[in-house]
């Protein structure tokens, strides 16, 4: 098979490929090495490409199917991952100088199981500094672009792992999210992000921002393929207390049972100030659904513009207790932005960031009684297409300046806030020829509504241009 | 209602975090952190009555459980 052909396949279509022993994991592998190597210089999605172990672990793949071992899925897989999650021996550097030359001494509990299914690693992911931040220009590791658009922000704080999809040096990465980090991107990029219910699955290994709102999930080129990715990646784990036990169901098993019936709610309070494109792409979407036979109306979740507050409060205090030492002795080696989110962290006090937290159970009390007769929500992936990057520094010259928390963040923050499963997915590309998306949000640990509707939109939206790049 | 200044974010910086901060920088964590705060007080007008944080005492007991394993 042609190496383009390689490339397009998802993870779902090459794990067939692979199992019925038609393609080898060492040509897939080889397949992406050579993309990235062609093209990752004008993106900047990986940090650092672990070329060698892919190999060494492709082969170990190949010889294993060859015997007839196929482990599941990801048996041969080659993904990336955010480079905030600990890999044994291979460095870890969170996007920071601070950690350039860190080398943690065991795996992510999610790397870990990945590995266990024989999952190539292609290497490690750029993202914004310490996951602190949306634009993933990375003033250490080199400015990540969007694919779509190499002037243009690939959002953050997963922007390599959003823009590698895209961009196809990866067929599925592995992002975080405290504030948006998996479906900003996603949403800017034009694919699928998944941020699973909070403690759906483990944050051992992982970096910090947040404690008390950092969730772990699959970026993809598909909703299948993320159902896929969170069958590997999701259950309790002994090395994280704060993981749930809440039994994992089969994700794929109702992939297909489409939306007949299915209730939709759409936040009300998310459906301002959108940009023409957006809220015409939104309003189609929602159409689509309904024509597949869904009931789609409004709700209304009051306290959900408080819902930002809450999150930025609780991010500048928990970031600032994990930074403390550093920001410090080093507070130079830290980028200007994030260096002045830990600053105004100092500020914040012991008061608000209580009363954050209580707040945060009414924001997720309105949200579960806007769900009583409905069986997931809707809302706009974020008010813009990608802006440019020099709009969206911050100190930006250019103007006009994007205030990313109105255009962007109010978007996906409550969903951290309230701990709910959200999920990112494109409804096409607007005028400027930038991705647009939506996402869906269901109640805490019902990803499958949240994957079935998602689905049936995708099946029914069909597939979108990919980037010329 | 009273404002956080440059002034006393420095003071605060370099008095409880040991932390040096100009003046233009101090200024401008003055007014995001003020806003922010402003926002926070804004929080109270929510009905929190009878809501406490989430902060879950079976979490507690899980993180305890796991560093005495790690002692093993």
């Amino acid at each position: 098979m042609p190496s383009n052909e390689i490339l397009d396949l998802d993870v779902a279509a090459l794990a067939e490929h692979l199992r019925g022993k038609k393609i080898s994991p060492v040509d897939v592998t080889k397949a992406y090495l050579d993309r990235i190597a062609r093209i990752d210089e004008k993106i900047r999605a990986y940090i650092t490409v672990t070329a060698d172990e892919a190999l060494a672990s492709a082969k170990k793949a190949e010889s294993e199917i060859g015997s007839g071992n196929w482990r599941g899925p990801f048996h041969g897989v080659p993904i990336g991952l955010k480079d905030l999650l600990y890999t044994k021996g291979i460095r870890t550097t969170g996007g920071s100088k601070i950690l350039a030359e860190f080398r943690p001494d065991f795996d992510a509990t999610v790397w870990a199981r990945l590995k266990a299914q024989g999952t190539v690693m292609l290497g490690k992911l750029n993202l914004h500094e310490f996951a602190y931040g949306v634009t993933s220009s990375n003033p250490h590791w080199g400015v990540c672009r969007n694919p779509y658009g190499f002037d243009r922000i690939p959002g953050g704080s997963s922007g390599g792992s959003a823009a590698a999809i895209v961009a196809r040096t990866a067929v599925a990465t592995i992002g975080t999210d405290t504030g948006g980090s998996i479906r900003i991107p996603a949403s800017l990029c034009g694919c699928v992000g998944l941020k699973p219910t909070w403690s759906r699955v483990s944050r051992y290994g992982v970096v910090p921002l947040a404690y008390t709102m950092d969730h772990v999930g699959p970026i993809t080129r598909t909703v299948r393929d993320a159902a896929l990715m969170l069958n590997v990646i999701a259950g309790h784990d002994p090395n994280d207390s704060t993981s749930s036990r809440e039994p994992v169901p089969d994700y794929t098993s109702t992939l297909n049972a489409g939306v007949k019936g299915t209730r939709i709610g759409v936040i009300r309070e998310l459906m301002d100030n959108l940009s023409d494109d957006v809220a015409k792409s939104f309003k189609a979407a929602m159409t689509q659904l309904a024509d597949l036979g869904a009931s789609v109306d409004e709700v209304s979740i009051p306290s959900l513009p408080s819902a930002n507050v809450i999150n930025s409060i609780a991010t500048f205090t928990e970031a600032l207790e994990y930074h403390e030492e550093w920001f410090r002795t080093r507070a130079g080696d830290y980028g200007t932005d994030v260096r002045r989110l830990l600053e105004a962290g100092m500020a914040i006090t012991g008061v608000a960031y209580v009363r954050a937290q209580r707040a945060r159970a009414k924001v997720l009390a309105d949200a579960l009684a806007a769900m009583e007769k409905h069986d997931v929500l809707a809302a706009p992936g974020s008010a813009i297409s990608a802006p440019k990057i020099a709009e969206s520094r911050i100190g930006a010259e250019s103007e006009p300046r994007v205030d990313v928390v109105d255009k962007i963040l109010r978007f996906t923050a409550p969903f951290d806030c309230t701990g709910q499963p959200s999920l990112a997915i494109p409804t096409g590309l607007g005028g400027d020829g930038l991705p647009l998306s939506m996402q869906i949000i269901g109640r805490p640990f019902d990803e499958p509504a949240v994957l079935r509707v998602s689905s049936a939109y995708e099946k029914a939206r069909g597939p979108i241009a990919p980037p010329s790049i | 209602m009273a404002e956080l200044t440059g002034e006393t974010v420095k003071k605060m910086a370099r008095e409880i975090f040991d932390y040096d901060i100009s003046e233009h920088d101090a200024h401008g964590v003055a007014n995001m952190a003020g806003a922010m705060l402003t926002l926070a007080r804004h929080l109270g007008a929510l009905p929190l009555s009878g809501i406490g944080p989430a902060f879950g005492y079976a979490n507690l007991i899980s993180e305890a459980a796991h560093l005495n394993a790690k002692k093993v």
